[in-house]
């Protein structure tokens, strides 16, 4: 019984003495013959009867499966999932899917080019095989050229083999053992995985699409469209009410609403108008009158409304002798707590435009019944004189 | 290939190929010489490039990092210059790419077998190139983090991509390029990783190249598909280089904007790449075959070729522009004409008439054979080749852009020191990458090289290559 071997190598020093020793070693060995270059030799398939590489149909192919794959998907996002016009066009405007179909067919057949020849054809990688444990690797990927005689299944007869190379001309040969473990990370088993990667990315992208159809409140990506608060009169159960929002603590006082400290009308005359009387305030009390005091009382204040024939009722007369009279507090009262069909003025006037509009209805007022030292031109005396009269009103 | 070698004895003496290596080359010898650069220490002028190139990278990072930060306010872009240095970037990188695969697959098909030495070289600056401008679409779109809204992906808006977007066939255009050209150049270093496998001692880069080798042993049967598979991608990429371009160039020309409506821009635009693309290349080799002394390999002949076809491509940009002015006047499209002539008297005039000197004027001294041959004279025209490219998008997009049909709109551009600074830094990171691939994978295919020596292949068959 003669010694075993995985494969048996022959080295030869340049592409002619290979070339030359092929036939005769096939001749002589019955074992499959495979050859080991550093790079690609012109004529070596038809010398070692080599199938013709099926990669160009199968590249082929997967283009034109490309192809329709990339018009598929276009027509159905376009003009089936979601038609939408854009420049003018018909939703299935095939024409401008066509640089897309070339891209995706060039992409499928690429890849089908680079991966079907290394993992499909070559089952590469390979890392445990035998010649890369050899001696020879080191020329094989350098300058030397190597013959060998392989075992399709066992072993090859070490013997017979090392004489055949031997005679067709082989300057050293290196009989390689069979490998001792099976090879790792195969290419078989990274085919596997990316067949699976493929099916996994076809079912979600699917179970997705559907999940995102029939469960439009399942966002994928929202952005920050869904914050997490609590929105005025929701419930929750943090509190043991139930209620979301809490009542304010009893006796709370919002901002500029603060108690006036008297009961009534006539007690809110002691209350003094804290504001000065300038330009700037009398400009407010203006605008405060103009926008919620003006359609009752009249642009004068005299109580000739701007709504007289669709409003049928009788406001006071500011201007009269009546409310001449009165102390500016009980006017400060009526905007805040309304007065007899009048309602409050406090949500739409702050602490400091009502006793604007205090001051401007006490302009209105003077400007009604003037004085003659209050005319241009009149004395310094005679404005002192107003002044003092004015205060007397009070 | 003993036809080929009888062809060209019968040939007269000046239309024989020349040696495509100089002095004694073997199989070993080409190994020794190549391969050895990723094992040894770099030079000192390895070290300043790397240097310079990596700050001036870091610099455009910076600079994209602010630009994130705060918004691309900080650009010059602004009504109606909505396009400017990002796009402009964008076109100039991606065209820089088609010079690799022009060398690595068209050349290719045309069985020019001087490409196998500089075949390597240039699908690598492909691929840098198309990183680099692969930048610039994303920091364009101002936020970067949404630019997955671009691909077709089932989302809860239920809306898909418009299909029918010149800008969406960008995103698809670009992104198979950067994949084709990736693999074949990936595919193109699996024999010579496996090589670099076997020859090194190293006991950290000896797993590494195992790995990237894919246990890679030459068997004749696995060349054999190899062959058809490189082949295959050849043709692939081949349509692919002419298409990446002409769809980057509907951009613009699928728009309405006078000076980019016009049909010559797919082809104007894939002539611009090349030219661009191949400039590139001759500045990048000087430089390595110095440095690297790789002179036997890469011969004056290489670069004589290449000069050549720069010279080619040079009276097709010439044809380009004058056939924009033809069309502009016989046209009689005011539109069309008030947008010439602005390129060639207005504001920017300065920058067409750049453009035109570089790209037309200038490369006619590649004519005389001496300046083809000469260092001076190819740097010369390849740097201003480089400089007229990028002022041609220049005058394209913002030429076009800044007096559009609205005068009340119309509104110069300048741009930001932002702007110039990532234009910069994108240069750091194309030469960071160059210069990282020079230090770590062989420059040279060797597997390649090798099969075109005197000798590789063998002789008693007579011509049985396919």
């Amino acid at each position: 019984m003669s010694e075993k071997a995985f494969a048996v190598l022959g080295l030869f020093d340049d592409a002619d003495a290979l070339m030359a020793a092929i036939p005769k070693v096939r001749e002589k060995v019955s074992s499959p013959v495979e050859a080991y270059t550093p790079y690609a030799i012109h004529g070596i398939e038809e010398a070692l009867g080599l199938r013709r590489s099926p990669l160009a149909g199968m590249v082929m192919v997967m283009g034109f499966i490309g192809a329709v794959t990339a018009l598929f998907f276009q027509w159905w996002m376009s003009a089936v999932d979601y038609p939408i016009i854009t420049g003018g066009k018909a939703p299935f405007s095939w024409q401008a899917f066509v640089p897309i179909m070339f891209e995706v067919t060039v992409l499928f057949a690429t890849f089908t080019a680079g991966l079907g020849m290394l993992l499909l054809l070559n089952k590469l990688p390979y890392f445990g095989h035998p010649v890369l444990h050899s001696k020879a690797i080191e020329g094989i990927t350098r300058d030397k050229f190597a013959l060998s005689v392989e075992a399709s299944e066992g072993a090859v007869d070490v013997e017979t083999a090392r004489a055949a190379l031997l005679s067709a001309g082989a300057s050293s040969v290196e009989a390689l053992p069979l490998p001792a473990t099976g090879p790792s990370l195969t290419a078989q088993f990274i085919l596997r995985s990316i067949l699976g990667v493929v099916v996994a990315c076809g079912i979600s992208g699917l179970a997705m699409y559907w999940a995102i159809k029939l469960f439009p409140v399942l966002p994928p990506m929202v952005h920050m469209e869904d914050q997490p608060r609590l929105d005025p009169q929701r419930a929750d159960d943090f509190f043991r009410d139930g209620h979301g929002m809490q009542q304010p603590v009893e006796g709370t006082v919002a901002r500029g609403y603060l108690p006036l400290g008297v009961a009534s009308q006539d007690e809110a005359a002691v209350l003094v108008n804290p504001l000065p009387r300038t330009a700037e305030v009398l400009e407010k009390g203006r605008a405060g009158y103009t926008n919620h005091c003006v359609v009752c009382h009249g642009p004068l204040g005299n109580g000739v409304p701007t709504l007289t024939k669709a409003y049928n009722a009788k406001p006071a007369n500011l201007v009269s002798q009546q409310f001449r009279d009165y102390p500016d507090g009980k006017i400060y009262w009526a905007i805040v707590k309304g007065k007899n069909a009048m309602p409050s003025y406090a949500y739409d006037l702050s602490e400091e435009e009502r006793w604007a509009v205090v001051h401007y209805v006490r302009a209105l007022q003077r400007a009604q019944s003037a004085l003659p030292g209050d005319l241009a031109g009149a004395a310094a005396g005679a404005a002192s004189g107003a002044a003092t009269k004015e205060g007397g009103a009070r | 290939m003993k036809a080929d070698a009888a062809l060209q004895r019968e040939l007269p003496e000046v239309l024989r190929t020349p040696e495509l290596t100089v002095g004694p080359v073997t199989p070993g010898s080409l190994d020794d010489q190549v391969l050895k650069f990723p094992a040894q220490k770099p030079p000192r002028a390895w070290y300043i490039g790397f240097a310079i190139s990596a700050s001036v990278m870091t610099l455009g990072l910076s600079l994209i990092g602010y630009t994130i930060f705060t918004g691309i306010g900080v650009w010059g872009n602004n009504s109606p210059v909505f396009w400017a240095f990002d796009i402009i970037n964008f076109v100039f990188w991606v065209g820089i790419g088609h010079a690799g695969t022009l060398i690595s697959a068209i050349l290719f098909l045309f069985r020019k077998r001087w490409r196998n030495a500089i075949a390597r070289f240039a699908e690598a600056m492909t691929i840098f190139a198309v990183m680099c401008a692969g930048i610039f679409p994303l920091i364009h779109v101002g936020r970067p983090w949404l630019a997955f809204w671009l691909f077709p992906y089932p989302n809860q808006r239920a809306l898909w991509t418009n299909f029918r977007s010149p800008l969406l066939w960008d995103v698809f255009a670009v992104s198979t390029y950067f994949s084709v050209s990736a693999m074949f150049w990936f595919l193109g270093l699996v024999p010579d990783i496996a090589s670099m496998r076997d020859r090194t001692k190293n006991k950290i880069l000896k797993p590494i190249y195992t790995v990237l080798s894919l246990g890679w042993r030459g068997a004749a049967s696995h060349w054999q598909h190899y062959e058809k598979a490189y082949l295959l991608l050849a043709g692939l990429a081949t349509g692919l280089v002419l298409s990446v371009h002409s769809v980057v160039s509907f951009d613009f020309a699928v728009s309405l904007v006078p000076g980019w409506h016009m049909t010559i821009f797919p082809p104007y635009f894939v002539t611009g790449a090349i030219f661009a693309g191949f400039a590139m290349v001759v500045i990048v080799l000087v430089v390595v075959r110095e440095v690297m002394d790789l002179k036997n390999l890469i011969t004056d002949y290489h670069l004589e070729v290449m000069n050549k076809v720069i010279l080619g491509m040079s009276c097709l940009m010439g044809y380009s522009y004058f056939m924009e002015g033809f069309t502009a006047w016989y046209s009689m499209n005011e539109y069309l004409h008030s947008s010439f002539m602005n390129l060639i008297t207005g504001t920017y005039a300065w920058a067409g008439w750049l453009t035109i000197s570089c790209n037309v004027l200038i490369p006619q001294i590649l004519w005389f054979k001496k300046a083809r041959t000469s260092y001076f004279w190819m740097l010369l025209v390849a740097m201003a080749v480089t400089v007229g490219m990028w002022f041609e998008r220049f005058c394209i997009i913002v030429i076009s852009l800044h007096k559009d049909y609205l005068p009340s709109s119309w509104h110069l551009y300048k741009p930001t020191l932002v702007d110039l600074g990532i234009l910069l830094g994108s240069f750091g990171l194309f030469f960071t990458l160059v210069m990282l691939f020079a230090r770590v994978l062989p420059v040279i295919a060797t597997t390649e090289v090798k099969a075109i020596l005197p000798g590789g292949q063998p002789t008693h068959q007579g011509g049985g290559h396919e």
